[in-house]
């Protein structure tokens, strides 16, 4: 049930300025902690500014959902949903700069396909990313637990797909003046599929989601489902609550609208390269610093340890040797 | 047993004193050349008595005395069947008449008293009791295992003492020439009277000395802790379980789930059943059916799942 699940008691905000602030926070923290070098009147020179950053993750969404539609085998859409909402809240708490959004990407969507029961190996996995797979698959497993503990263990999502079936059943039951409530498929999927490009998902429950899709489907139809809401849904107990939700669902087909805009090509390649100076190399997996550090990580712990003792033992020895001559 | 003669070479220890005297289950004597090559071909028969006999059966003489070997080998044979326990008697009394039958069976085989006679009361306990036989076999074999188990752990806990000991010898060589090399080293470049440089040398020594005559005091009493009484005692007992820890706190009590929807109240399953959801759904095949799943259960989850948090508000964070 959403109102006892962690996602409504840790991952829903007030408002996108809150969202917003929050991020902005994580982008101060970020460049206080390592542009102490960097001037304050020009830091925005060589650091990504809030709205870069939001852009950048804005793009990265963009491919997040074509990854996802061009996956082979077929994802289930619950899949999408879960690696969004994953990769949202991760980027809430953390920058850009700190952790590249094309590796955190991935590792969503891996993560959301274990969660959701999509059952791919991670071979199987990368055969699905171009270029490197090796290393993709490196990426992705040394940063899924990194994911998780960002998430705070957080795992489990609702996501608005199974609400839409019940409210359809219940409107095939309870409201028979619409004819063939299928006809409203497309429309809804049109506004889920955008749902995801924004904030609204952190801000709305998704049953909410789910009525404002079945709402915008049917006034696309020009049909009028606001007596089955009002009446049949909501009755006598809801009567205060309509009006929320008539803002809630407002709020969301906006929110959709907005995310049409696209973001101008020129200008996120500038970002881009930006970043690429930026970024922190200790995060970085073609940095050397990066790779120094795995080595030593890979290094046994027990061949340090026998170091020590067998210098240990030898400068012993010579003690002896010296007495003994 | 220096004065063997073997029967059938007659070679005897004092011409060669690496003889090695055999038996087989007859009871009849043979030294190991002689058995090499009577039975060359695995099996043949008892110079002594023409009993037919395998070669792989002849094992070291242990006893002076062949008849005993062949009791031995006898009474092993029996036990392997008669293997009761004095708790599967109800009276020692019976547990006594038990064990004087057993002794009377090994007699007559061993003397050759009523062989036939014997045998067959042999066969007819293992009819009678072929459960219990097999019952109790498994259990003496669970106390072995676990006897050998206990052995190996000796024999570890052994090893590892010694290497203590050993460490301990070694490090106790390489003080003391540091120790000397300390007080050259003083004598040398130190400016105060040799004479008081020695006496504290020596006392320290000494000092050093008791200490580590406490230590070695200490322990011993380490390896009593591992003393194997404890061990034996766990195995002696047939089965341990483990203690079974008691709550004590309060009774469970039981108390109704509430379910908190944040929504319309969803339809109750008889509702579901009765006004016609279902008509909405695939209806469940007959493999599903199997499994447990009903139409109506995830019928039901879809309805809750619309109507929970539809009255969520965006909270006002402070």
């Amino acid at each position: 049930m959403f109102p006892t699940s962690t996602q409504c008691k840790y991952w829903m905000f007030s408002s996108e300025e809150e969202l917003n602030q929050l991020r902005e926070k994580t982008n101060t923290k970020h460049i206080q902690a390592y542009g102490k070098n960097v001037p304050e009147a020009n830091r925005y020179d060589y650091f990504l500014t809030p709205v870069e950053e939001s852009l950048m993750a804005k793009r990265y969404e963009l491919f997040l959902r074509d990854f996802c539609k061009g996956f082979s085998p077929p994802m289930p859409r619950n899949v999408t949903g879960t690696a969004f909402h994953y990769f949202k809240r991760f980027y809430v708490n953390n920058s850009v700069m700190n952790y590249h959004p094309k590796e955190i990407m991935v590792t969503c969507v891996y993560l959301a396909c274990k969660v959701e029961e999509f059952n791919v190996s991670i071979g199987q996995f990368v055969s699905n990313i171009k270029g490197d797979r090796e290393k993709a698959s490196d990426i992705i497993l040394n940063n899924e637990l990194l994911l998780m503990e960002q998430l705070n263990y957080h795992l489990a999502i609702h996501n608005p797909f199974r609400p839409v079936e019940g409210l359809i059943i219940d409107i095939k039951t309870r409201c028979q003046s619409l004819n063939d409530p299928e006809r409203l498929r497309p429309g809804i999927d049109q506004l889920l599929d955008k749902v995801f490009l924004t904030d609204a998902i952190l801000l709305y429950s998704p049953s909410q989601m789910a009525l404002a899709a079945i709402l915008h489907a049917a006034s696309k139809l020009q049909e009028n489902l606001d007596s089955y809401v009002t009446d049949t849904l909501f009755g006598v107990d809801g009567r205060g609550k309509l009006e929320e939700l008539i803002e809630a669902v407002r709020g969301i087909r906006s929110m959709v609208k907005m995310a049409d805009v696209n973001p101008d090509k020129n200008q996120m390649k500038l970002i881009e390269k930006k970043l690429e100076k930026c970024r922190n190399p200790d995060n970085n997996p073609d940095s050397e610093i990066y790779k120094k550090r795995m080595q030593a990580l890979l290094d046994d712990e027990d061949e340090v340890y026998n170091q020590i003792m067998n210098s240990n033992t030898e400068l012993d020895n010579s003690t002896l040797n010296m007495q003994a001559l | 047993m220096d004065d063997f003669i073997c029967p059938r070479c007659k070679t005897s220890k004092f011409q060669n004193p690496s003889l090695k005297m055999m038996v087989n289950v007859c009871g009849h004597g043979l030294c190991e050349s002689c058995v090499d090559l009577l039975f060359l071909k695995g099996s043949g028969a008892c110079p002594d008595c023409r009993i037919p006999l395998r070669r792989n059966n002849f094992r070291v003489q242990l006893f002076e005395d062949p008849v005993i070997e062949k009791e031995v080998d006898i009474r092993k044979r029996v036990l392997r069947d008669f293997n009761k326990k004095e708790e599967d008697f109800s009276s020692l009394r019976e547990y006594n008449d038990y064990l004087e039958e057993i002794e009377t069976i090994i007699y007559n085989l061993t003397n050759d008293v009523d062989i036939v006679e014997t045998n067959k009361k042999i066969e007819q306990y293992k009819r009678e009791n072929r459960d219990f036989i097999i019952k109790n076999k498994s259990k003496i074999g669970r106390e072995e295992y676990e006897l050998e188990e206990i052995l190996e752990i000796e024999k570890q806990q052994e090893e590892l003492r010694k290497n203590v000991i050993k460490q301990e010898e070694v490090n106790a060589k390489k003080k003391k020439i540091q120790q000397k090399e300390a007080l050259i080293d003083e004598l040398m470049f130190s400016n105060a009277n040799a004479k008081n440089i020695l006496e504290t040398f020596a006392q320290n020594v000494e000092e050093e000395k008791n200490r580590e005559e406490v230590e070695v005091a200490k322990l011993p009493n380490k390896m009593t802790q591992f003393s194997t009484g404890v061990q034996f005692g766990r195995a002696s007992q047939s089965i341990q379980y483990l203690p079974v820890k008691l709550d004590e706190g309060p009774l469970y009590s039981y108390k109704s789930v509430t379910i908190t929807t944040d929504g319309p109240q969803p339809p109750t399953m008889d509702e579901v059943l009765n006004k016609g959801y279902t008509r909405h759904v695939r209806s469940e095949t007959e493999q599903e059916m199997a499994g447990g799943y009903k139409a109506n259960i995830a019928c039901m989850r879809a309805l809750q799942d619309a109507l929970a948090g539809l009255f969520h508000v965006k909270k006002v964070n402070t």
